[in-house]
């Protein structure tokens, strides 16, 4: 596992590796040890939580470092954000998780096309033949990603002149009757 | 930059230090303590959060001598203790309210 470990620390921009990385993989190794030689470090389900645990604190902090290195910032993954705000604000961080969402499914979608043109046809004629340079990712992903957007800011657009106006507390007002 | 509110596990990582300069394994291991193991950082959460911490000048690293291994530990600057103590004034406060406002509430 130590060596899957140093492996997985290549993921870590070159810099970051150079300072940290021998730590870590040190750490990692006490870490280790520590919970082969606890009572119940022999079954499944303590070693499986402190693996899983260690290799996703691992590529969420590379892939921390990697947009820090782009963008100069450090980025968080915005889910505190999201249950923290209220659900009219659009938080600056939608986009990158729209972004994300989107990537997964075309990813799927280009996966599942690849994987069903690899299994010979029945009836090849009753299908259309899927032609792969008809469906390009990135322009497919841009549009996709636009739309979605858009649809997100007006969205957001209206829920926000709602909230401005009080609309939403609109049920919260007495009923009127008896004047006039 | 580290800004004030801290996270609760950059908040756990400053005041295992401000006892006494650690390494990684056992700030690790300080913090599960602090928590009463509520709080279990991976080696990637922590070394991500003392890069920063280094790089804003809260901690700041060096060889630990005694150690026999020549690791490298980690101990609050001057600032960081300064900040350290800003959060914590905070957090005093804050809890003071809430005390009052339960025990308000109870009435």
């Amino acid at each position: 596992m130590l060596s899957l470990y140093r492996f997985l620390l290549y993921l870590y921009p070159a810099a970051y590796r150079y300072e940290y990385g021998e730590e870590m993989a040190g750490v990692f190794r006490e870490l280790q040890a520590e919970v082969r030689s606890e009572k119940d470090g022999k079954r499944f389900w303590p070693r499986a939580t402190f693996f899983l645990r260690e290799f996703a604190g691992l590529l969420s902090g590379a892939l921390h470092e990697h947009s820090r290195a782009i963008t100069g910032s450090d980025f968080s993954f915005p889910s505190r954000r999201f249950t923290m705000r209220s659900e009219f604000r659009f938080p600056k961080a939608t986009p990158i998780l729209m972004a994300v969402i989107l990537a997964g499914v075309i990813l799927a979608i280009e996966k599942a096309t690849a994987i069903e043109q690899s299994f010979p046809l029945a009836y090849p004629q009753q299908l259309p033949a899927i032609q792969p340079e008809h469906f390009t990712f990135l322009p497919a992903m841009a549009v996709i990603f636009l739309s979605a957007y858009a649809a997100a800011v007006i969205g957001w657009a209206v829920l926000f002149a709602m909230r401005r106006s009080g609309m939403h507390r609109l049920s919260e007002m007495p009923p009127t009757s008896g004047r006039n | 930059m580290e800004a004030l509110p801290l996270t609760e596990p950059v908040l756990l990582i400053l005041l295992s230090l401000a006892e006494q300069p650690r390494h990684g394994y056992s700030i690790l291991k300080d913090v599960e303590e602090m928590s009463d193991g509520r709080v279990t950082l991976s080696t990637g959460t922590l070394y991500g959060a003392l890069r920063r911490l280094l790089e804003d000048g809260w901690i700041e690293r060096f060889k630990e001598e005694e150690s026999s291994r020549g690791r490298q530990a980690y101990r609050l600057t001057p600032i960081g203790r300064r900040n350290l103590q800003l959060e914590a004034s905070r957090l005093k406060h804050l809890s003071r309210v809430a005390n009052l406002r339960v025990a308000r509430k109870g009435f």
